[in-house]
């Protein structure tokens, strides 16, 4: 029996209490010299010995509740020798990107996988963690090894991507504070890291790399697009030979054709495929013994998948007024993604109806001049059923106006403006949000961009994505019916910051658009790792929620790529970080961490309540006949 | 009569304020001193009826005493006077064993049990009735033959002072003890708290009766055995002997009152049978109440 927070026995020394106040306040029984004592003859007397028993019953009663009170919040378990051993942590990060879906790949990688557990270290606790687009604890570092083994045998190949980062700081969280040993059972596709990653981890987690070995010869559809009446499909070889390609083209649920064609080793080639009409095709690719996931690709006819964005400007006219976010707007992404661009002044938006405005699948708003009561409705309107709003803090806009406008409760104060030297910097709050996720690794790079003026916004109902140097939120998040409204406390024309001439200006926008558009611009060619909530993660011909639309969903063809990592390349990307003075001996040890599973598992705390209760329930009615 | 009027119970002297007069003596006389003079306004007139004189009849004298056969000779109202005599030989037997101890301190039962035997033996020598006393437990430990001699008084009086309790109570046996004892007929006055076997007690009485002697019974039980007061749980210990038990009162109360209630009764029911006088007293009543009505049976019977 061990305790998880011994110092809560400590209050058992409160059982002392009914025992003290027994003692002191313990009165001889009062004795009465009487003459008719032949009067209580045979009355319902209660025997000295029969009472003293029942006092003491009493007593123990009470020191058992309180006792059993003070074990309670002892959070008390029955460890197992492992884990009064442990000393450290070893932690399987196994791949589960669709690389790995290859015959055979994945039972190879699981095996490996569970050698490794087999190979653990005496005395460590044993987690798994799986990867692919993300990372998921899928067994937290116990001391019973079987778990493990058989999270690794559920453990199932998706659809996603590989992301290294993301598989090590889960398993360096799931290592904790702890001395421990992280092994990447993977297939070291070299796309699993983006350029310029550098992962940060605790020293002492220690990062070893099981290679599942070399993938084999693959065809992958990596593109399909039309041409005139034509579908065609772009079919890559990763392989050391040359390979006839047959593709089946199927349209609307039926088959529509066959084409064939050749891809060089290495290389890539166009294939035509036959002449189709209709809403939605797939094309597959017959390879049988290379990666499964990649050798469909599904297409949706029709509409361009460039989202249109509205920039709401003084005069409409966004080559005078919105010159900097019309040309990152129009910047193709690094996904290739990028959006259509209108302008309009308040006054004109104005005399827009919903439908007009419904077409627009974000709104910047960068003026509110002319924007009248309509107006405002108008946009309110548009919130509440879901648009995305992004309202800047520039001298053309007017707080009461704007937040008129999102239907949101925000205030905004310009503050006035202050030297290059005192300019204030930027640093996002949530690095998690998706406005941020793609500055993870490059997150100090906003930080190089001055504000020489800002405007102070709160709102009730908004949280900080972002805050300058100064402690001012830069970036508000802010609710409002079904829709996105984002805050941004500055310009984003270089009157107040010199945010355009930097780099990061560019995805940032494209960040922000991205996240108010949601689902409802979104072109429909998606991808299995960026699907709105409520798709599964497969790729197939989808319907969106609350949409209606019908969307295609790709895997992410860089996980085809072949390009494969040695252990050491995929060592430089990990950068050792020393612990912070905070994070050593935290309740993340892995020895402490195995007792709260246990803890947490046993759950012995309730029963100690339990039996609490029904002491003091015994009490009660013993006490009640006694009085 | 003493109680009849309407401040008539406070002139009877608190049992607590009599407990702080110094001796017996000084208790008796001014018990009953202050009782006599109560009488001046009620019907008891004293039972000696030795003629002296006749007085012409005053306003306010009792019609009954007045000499019809002198107003027939010569037409004026003469009332009759007499000079107390006795005739009367009364014992009184006080009983001391141990149960009598119980009571609040300066006024036990014995102490309150003594208080009225003395007041008795005061009255009764007052009248010039012979009185005897006899204290007992289980047996007669103390036994004056009765006598109307001045001195007298006062060795009955120094008895009474010098009791102390006894052992276990058996008021049967020395009731039959004095019963046999007695060789005329007379008066016997028992004050005792009656905690016996009540038939055993009652055939002892009924041997009086069977003797031609009057019997006066006082049952003497302090307040505490007539309510039982007691709140917390409690050691009960027999003053008479090593059994004790331990009650809750709150739980033996209703079983103990019913049995006290019912001992009374019977004692009342039964002794009132066979015309044993029987009166209740507890220790917080004044003695007066007890010499009217001793005073009450002796005009009746004498």
């Amino acid at each position: 029996m061990a305790f998880l927070s011994p110092l809560f026995l400590l209050g058992a020394l409160a059982a002392a209490i009914p025992l003290v106040l027994h003692l002191l306040r313990r009165e001889p029984d009062t004795t009465v010299r009487f003459a008719a004592v032949d009067m209580l003859q045979h009355a319902p007397v209660e025997h000295a010995e029969k009472r003293r028993l029942r006092e003491l019953m009493l007593l123990a009663l009470r020191v058992a509740a309180l006792a059993l009170l003070a074990v309670a919040f002892a959070r008390p378990f029955l460890s197992s020798s492992l884990a009064g051993a442990a000393t450290g942590a070893t932690v399987i990060a196994l791949d589960t990107s669709y690389s790995l879906s290859a015959p055979g790949r994945f039972a190879r990688a699981q095996q490996l996988a569970r050698d490794a557990i087999a190979a653990a270290p005496r005395g460590h606790v044993v987690g798994v963690v799986t990867f692919a687009d993300g990372a998921t604890v899928v067994q937290a570092p116990s001391s019973d090894r079987a778990l493990a083994a058989s999270a690794v045998d559920a453990a199932g190949v998706g659809y996603g991507t590989t992301r290294y980062r993301a598989a090590l700081t889960t398993a360096a969280d799931a290592i904790g504070g702890g001395e421990g040993r992280i092994i990447v059972v993977t297939d070291l596709q070299a796309s699993g890291w983006d350029t310029g990653d550098l992962v940060g981890l605790p020293a002492r987690a220690q990062v070893e790399v099981v290679d599942v070995g070399v993938p084999p010869p693959n065809l992958a559809l990596t593109g399909v697009r039309v041409s005139g009446d034509r579908l065609i499909a772009t079919v890559r070889n990763v392989g050391p030979t040359a390979r006839d390609v047959r593709l089946r083209l199927t349209v609307d649920g039926k088959p529509a054709g066959e084409a064939v064609g050749r891809v060089d080793a290495d290389d890539s080639t166009d294939v035509p495929l036959p002449a189709a009409k209709g809403t939605s095709a797939s094309i597959a690719v017959d390879d049988p013994e290379g990666i499964q996931a990649d050798d469909a690709r599904y297409f949706v006819f029709g509409e361009s998948a460039r989202p249109l964005v509205l920039v709401v400007t003084n005069a409409g006219d966004l080559n005078r007024d919105a010159f900097y976010t019309q040309q990152a707007l129009l910047a193709a992404g690094a996904d290739g993604a990028a959006f259509d661009v209108a302008g309009a002044s308040g006054a004109k938006l104005s005399g827009w109806d919903s439908v007009t405005l419904g077409r627009h699948a974000a709104v910047i708003v960068q003026s509110t001049r002319g924007l009248d009561q309509r107006g405002r409705e108008l946009v309110a309107e548009y919130v509440r059923r879901g648009g995305g709003v992004l309202v800047t803090s520039g001298l053309d806009v007017d707080a009461q106006v704007a937040a008129g406008a999102v239907g949101a409760a925000v205030e905004s104060t310009a503050l006035p403006p202050v030297t290059a030297a005192e300019a204030r910097e930027l640093a996002p709050a949530d690095v998690r949000h998706p406005v941020f996720r793609t500055f993870a690794s490059n997150v100090a790079t906003l930080g190089l961009v001055k504000f020489r003026r800002i405007a102070v916004a709160r709102g009730s109902s908004c949280h900080a994505l972002a805050r300058f140097s100064s402690g001012e939120a830069a970036l508000l998040e802010c609710t409002a019916g079904e829709g996105r409204v984002l805050v941004w406390a500055s310009d984003l024309e270089g009157r107040e910051n010199d945010f355009p001439v930097h780099a990061t200006f560019v995805p940032f926008i494209h960040e922000v658009v991205t996240f108010l558009v949601g689902t409802r611009g979104r072109g429909r060619d998606l991808l299995v790792g960026s699907l709105p909530a409520g798709l599964p993660a497969e790729p197939g011909l989808r319907t969106l929620p609350g949409d209606a639309r019908v969307v295609a969903v790709n895997v992410d063809t860089r996980e085809s790529d072949g390009a494969r990592l040695t252990s050491e390349q995929f060592a430089a990307s990990i950068a050792p970080r020393q612990p912070a003075p905070d994070e050593a001996g935290s309740p993340a040890d892995p020895r402490e961490r195995e007792a709260r599973q246990q803890e947490a598992r046993q759950g012995l705390w309730r029963y100690a309540i339990l039996l609490m209760m029904a002491a003091l329930a015994v009490e009660s009615v013993i006490a009640a006949r006694t009085t | 009569m003493a109680a009849g009027g309407p401040t008539g119970e406070r002139r009877f002297l608190d049992p607590g304020v009599l407990a702080r007069l110094g001796t017996l003596e000084l208790k008796a006389r001014t018990i009953v001193e202050g009782f006599l003079t109560g009488l001046h306004r009620s019907p008891f007139k004293g039972f000696s009826v030795e003629f002296a004189e006749y007085r012409q009849y005053m306003p306010g004298d009792d019609l009954t005493t007045i000499d019809w056969k002198v107003y027939a000779r010569s037409d004026r109202h003469y009332v009759k006077k007499y000079e107390e005599e006795t005739n009367l030989g009364c014992h009184i037997m006080l009983d001391v064993s141990a149960s009598m101890g119980y009571g609040s301190p300066g006024m036990t039962k014995l102490e309150y049990g003594s208080c009225l035997a003395a007041s008795l033996a005061y009255l009764m020598n007052r009248q010039r009735d012979a009185v005897g006393l006899a204290a007992f437990d289980d047996r007669i430990v103390t036994m004056l033959p009765a006598s109307a001699r001045p001195g007298h008084l006062r060795g009955v009086l120094v008895t009474l002072e010098r009791l102390r309790l006894g052992r276990q109570t058996d008021v049967s046996k020395p009731l039959h003890q004095l019963a046999e004892s007695l060789s005329k007929r007379g008066m016997v006055v028992l004050i005792s708290d009656l905690l016996d076997e009540p038939e055993r007690v009652i055939r002892g009485l009924k041997h009086f009766q069977f003797r031609g002697t009057d019997v006066i019974v006082f049952q003497v039980l302090h307040i505490d055995e007539l309510q039982f007061p007691f709140e917390r749980a409690t050691r009960f210990e027999d003053l008479e002997t090593a059994r004790h038990v331990t009650a809750v009162p709150v739980v033996v109360r209703d079983h103990y009152l019913r049995r006290m209630s019912e001992l009374v009764d019977r004692y009342r029911r039964e002794l009132g049978a066979v015309g044993i006088d029987y009166h209740l007293l507890d220790t917080s009543q004044p003695l007066e109440l007890a010499l009217l009505a001793y005073l009450s049976t002796r005009s009746r019977d004498y």
